[in-house]
């Protein structure tokens, strides 16, 4: 009977499991320091690898909310590349004035949406959730949104002319929401339009460079930001260590305890698992499942307007090519993490491990030299076996002892 | 402002419909692989520049958005409009023979710039050389870490992309000028940075964990070399080291010397301005030589200030 509770306790905690031991031996193999001391331990290293991992996990925390539900969002990267480049813009406006149009509409859109959930939550206040038919709305919100979406836009454009030092909250503020409107347009698609996930948001991904290279504009591929001279040194809080950790790592970690708690304990978190579990019972159950998949699909796109902020301060450039290839990075650790691509099935700590155990064994593979080459390899074969030891059947080992036991008996 | 760079896509449309009805004496297509590398800029802001000064030429620049399909395109459409000269910086060494085959049967001459093609069915090829850049950096690292035989020091390296010719160039050259120091030791190497500023921030945040002393930084261009100081400062261990990058683009690593980021750069001279006066010499009858090889220069703050006047 031990042994097997034993087993399932393992099979429950098999994904710390694997980062502990990956952790234990990055520590045997790591360099040692003149002075004797392990180097991968060394407290530095270790906050070192929570910044490095932290604008890739924000990412990964996005696409686990897609992945849950089934869906998977291939525009991360484009949309954080986008954001990181708009913060730029938006930063050093005096250079340029591209980003003014696109931050007013995302905030103006955003405020739209807002102002006119309020006149729709005055109108009909007692809807339940049983009618899957919404009364048809029709002009009462879709003129009014208009006129909020271009009111604030110009507002926001105005604002920003004005000042050639926005408050950075602001410009932050435009940036997510931005970020978030994008997403919003891949979860319409993918919910309204009924394309495969896959599709919708490749198409995001592709028009979202396309959208991000425009707006830069031809003669400009990159924008650099120097904190003091072009940018004010405000900005550079998002790069500076807060009681010793560096703040992206924080960031990071408090959108990862933010994220567990909404999918935990919030109804559109359970949403999010009922749709993934099995989508037409959510549906015939009263979850508005269109709804949901817009919120998650637009979650991700703000949450990787997050990461674009950061990736603007931690190198201090925003250019519209900067996330190429990090969607595969954040697909790679949600499913390290233990989610299941078909949905229903999966956690934030599971990607929060997921990332870790990328983040840690580039580590240590880079304190030891090892070629870059050989590194590509070796994460290759970290997901297969890290996806093999979740697919293994521990029930399976747990009826093996047991037989064994009563045949001993 | 923005609604005129929208519509600028369909302008070019335009222009190209309307090209064979253009009345320049010479006609010059150029198929750029992309436009959205700071380098490619740069190259293409210069051609224009140049091509501005002669009222008898007409440019075209047709983008190749990085896909070798695309260029092949490209090159047969300046084809069909009979232009006088093709100017193509190929994507790749391969695919683009034939194409450029097609163009010179039809009587077209091709300046190849920047990347080689294979064969050599071509007018002529210019472009930069890396070994020798390489070699000018190493020369310039033996320098400052304490001259020929005497030189010591940690050595970082950041590669650009592992499977590329002008990383593995640039790699070749600086190591052959420091071989026979027994003093200097790489500390990190074969790390790709993939010619990425962050990727490089990252390499250098933990080789400073790994290593107490970096004495010198090579980056195979100035992006990652940036990148490289940028971790260094936030460390605070900048003052110890030096960060030599290539390219030396005025607004990025030129700016970065200037402000005291980079020790110093070397120039990856961009082939525009010297193909178009091959060009025009070969539309006027004169011969041109087979292949022309672009000196570099050492970007250092004696040099800087003269560099970013002359490339405002």
């Amino acid at each position: 009977m031990q042994v097997k509770n034993l087993i399932s306790t393992l099979w429950r905690s098999k994904l710390i499991l694997s980062l502990v031991v990956l952790f234990f031996a990055a520590s045997l193999i790591s360099p040692v320091d003149s002075d004797g001391s392990r180097i991968f331990l060394e407290s530095g290293n270790l906050l070192n690898i929570l910044r490095q991992v932290s604008i890739t996990g924000i990412l990964a925390v996005g696409m686990t909310l897609v992945i849950l539900t089934g869906g998977i969002d291939l525009a991360v990267g484009s949309v954080m590349a986008f954001g990181a480049t708009l913060c730029a813009m938006l930063l050093t406006l005096d250079e340029s004035h591209n980003g003014l149009w696109v931050s007013g509409l995302g905030l103006g859109t955003v405020a739209a949406l807002l102002i006119s959930a309020m006149i729709m939550a005055a109108l009909y206040p007692k809807r339940t959730s049983i009618d899957s038919k919404r009364p048809s709305l029709g002009l009462t919100i879709t003129i009014p949104s208009i006129l909020i979406i271009v009111c604030v836009s110009a507002a926001v454009y105005y604002f920003f002319q004005q000042q050639n030092n926005a408050p950075i909250v602001i410009i932050l503020l435009s940036v997510i929401s931005s970020c978030a409107l994008l997403g919003g347009v891949s979860g319409l698609l993918v919910s309204k339009g009924k394309l495969q996930a896959f599709i919708a948001t490749l198409a995001m991904m592709v028009a979202t460079l396309g959208l991000a290279r425009l707006m830069a504009g031809q003669d400009q591929s990159v924008f650099p930001i120097y904190s003091g001279i072009n940018v004010s040194e405000s900005f550079d809080v998002l790069r500076q260590p807060v009681w010793g950790i560096p703040v992206p790592g924080l960031i990071f970690l408090s959108v990862v305890v933010i994220f567990s708690i909404f999918l935990n304990r919030l109804r559109l978190g359970r949403y999010i698992y009922a749709v993934g579990g099995n989508e037409r019972a959510a549906f015939l159950s009263g979850i508005p499942v269109d709804r949901v998949k817009i919120w998650v699909y637009a979650l991700s796109g703000a949450l990787s307007g997050l990461a674009g902020i950061l990736y603007c301060a931690q190198y201090q450039q925003g250019k519209p090519d900067a996330g190429a290839g990090m969607e595969l990075d954040a697909i790679a650790a949600v499913v390290i993490g233990g989610a299941n691509l078909m949905g229903g099935k999966g956690s934030i700590t599971g990607t929060l491990i997921g990332v870790l155990i990328f983040g840690v064994l580039s580590n240590i593979l880079q304190l030891n030299n090892v070629d870059s080459n050989t590194q590509l390899v070796l994460k290759g074969l970290i997901i297969v076996v890290a996806v093999l030891v979740q697919q293994f059947d521990w029930q399976k080992l747990i009826t093996i002892f047991d037989t064994m036991k009563k045949s001993k008996d | 402002m923005s609604v005129i760079r929208c519509l600028k896509p369909a302008f070019l449309l335009l222009i190209f419909i309307s090209l064979n009805a253009t009345a320049a004496e010479y006609r010059i297509g150029f198929s750029q692989v992309t436009t959205t590398e700071p380098w490619r800029v740069l190259f293409n802001k210069q051609l224009r520049k140049a091509v501005k000064q002669h009222d008898n030429v007409e440019l075209y620049i047709a983008d190749g958005q990085d896909r070798t399909e695309k260029q092949v395109a490209d090159v047969r459409v300046f084809i069909q409009q009979k232009v006088d000269a093709i100017l193509i910086a190929p994507k790749e060494s391969a695919g683009l023979v034939s194409v450029v085959s097609e163009a010179m049967d039809a009587g077209i001459p091709v300046i190849v710039l920047d990347r080689k093609i294979s064969g050599d069915n071509y007018t002529q090829f210019i472009g930069g050389d890396n070994l020798a850049i390489g070699r000018q950096a190493g020369q310039a690292a033996l320098k400052l870490l304490g001259g020929k035989g005497h030189a010591k020091g940690n050595i970082v390296e950041i590669w650009g992309g592992m499977g590329s010719t002008p990383a593995h160039e640039r790699h070749q050259g600086f190591a052959e000028a420091l071989a026979s120091e027994a003093g200097v030791k790489w500390v990190v190497e074969r790390q790709d940075g993939d010619w990425k500023q962050d990727r490089a921030y990252d390499i250098m945040s933990t080789a400073l964990r790994a290593n107490k002393k970096i004495d010198l930084v090579y980056a195979h261009n100035d992006p990652m070399a940036f990148g490289a100081a940028l971790a260094a400062r936030d460390a605070k261990r900048f003052k110890d080291t030096y960060f030599l990058g290539v390219d030396a683009i005025p607004k990025e690593g030129g700016l970065w010397v200037k402000r005291g980021f980079l020790t110093a750069t070397f120039v990856y001279p961009t082939p525009g301005v010297k193909a178009l006066e091959q060009v025009l010499k070969l539309l006027n009858g004169e011969q041109i030589s087979k292949t022309i090889s672009l000196p570099t220069q050492t970007i250092d703050k004696d040099s800087v200030d003269l560099y970013l006047k002359n490339h405002k």
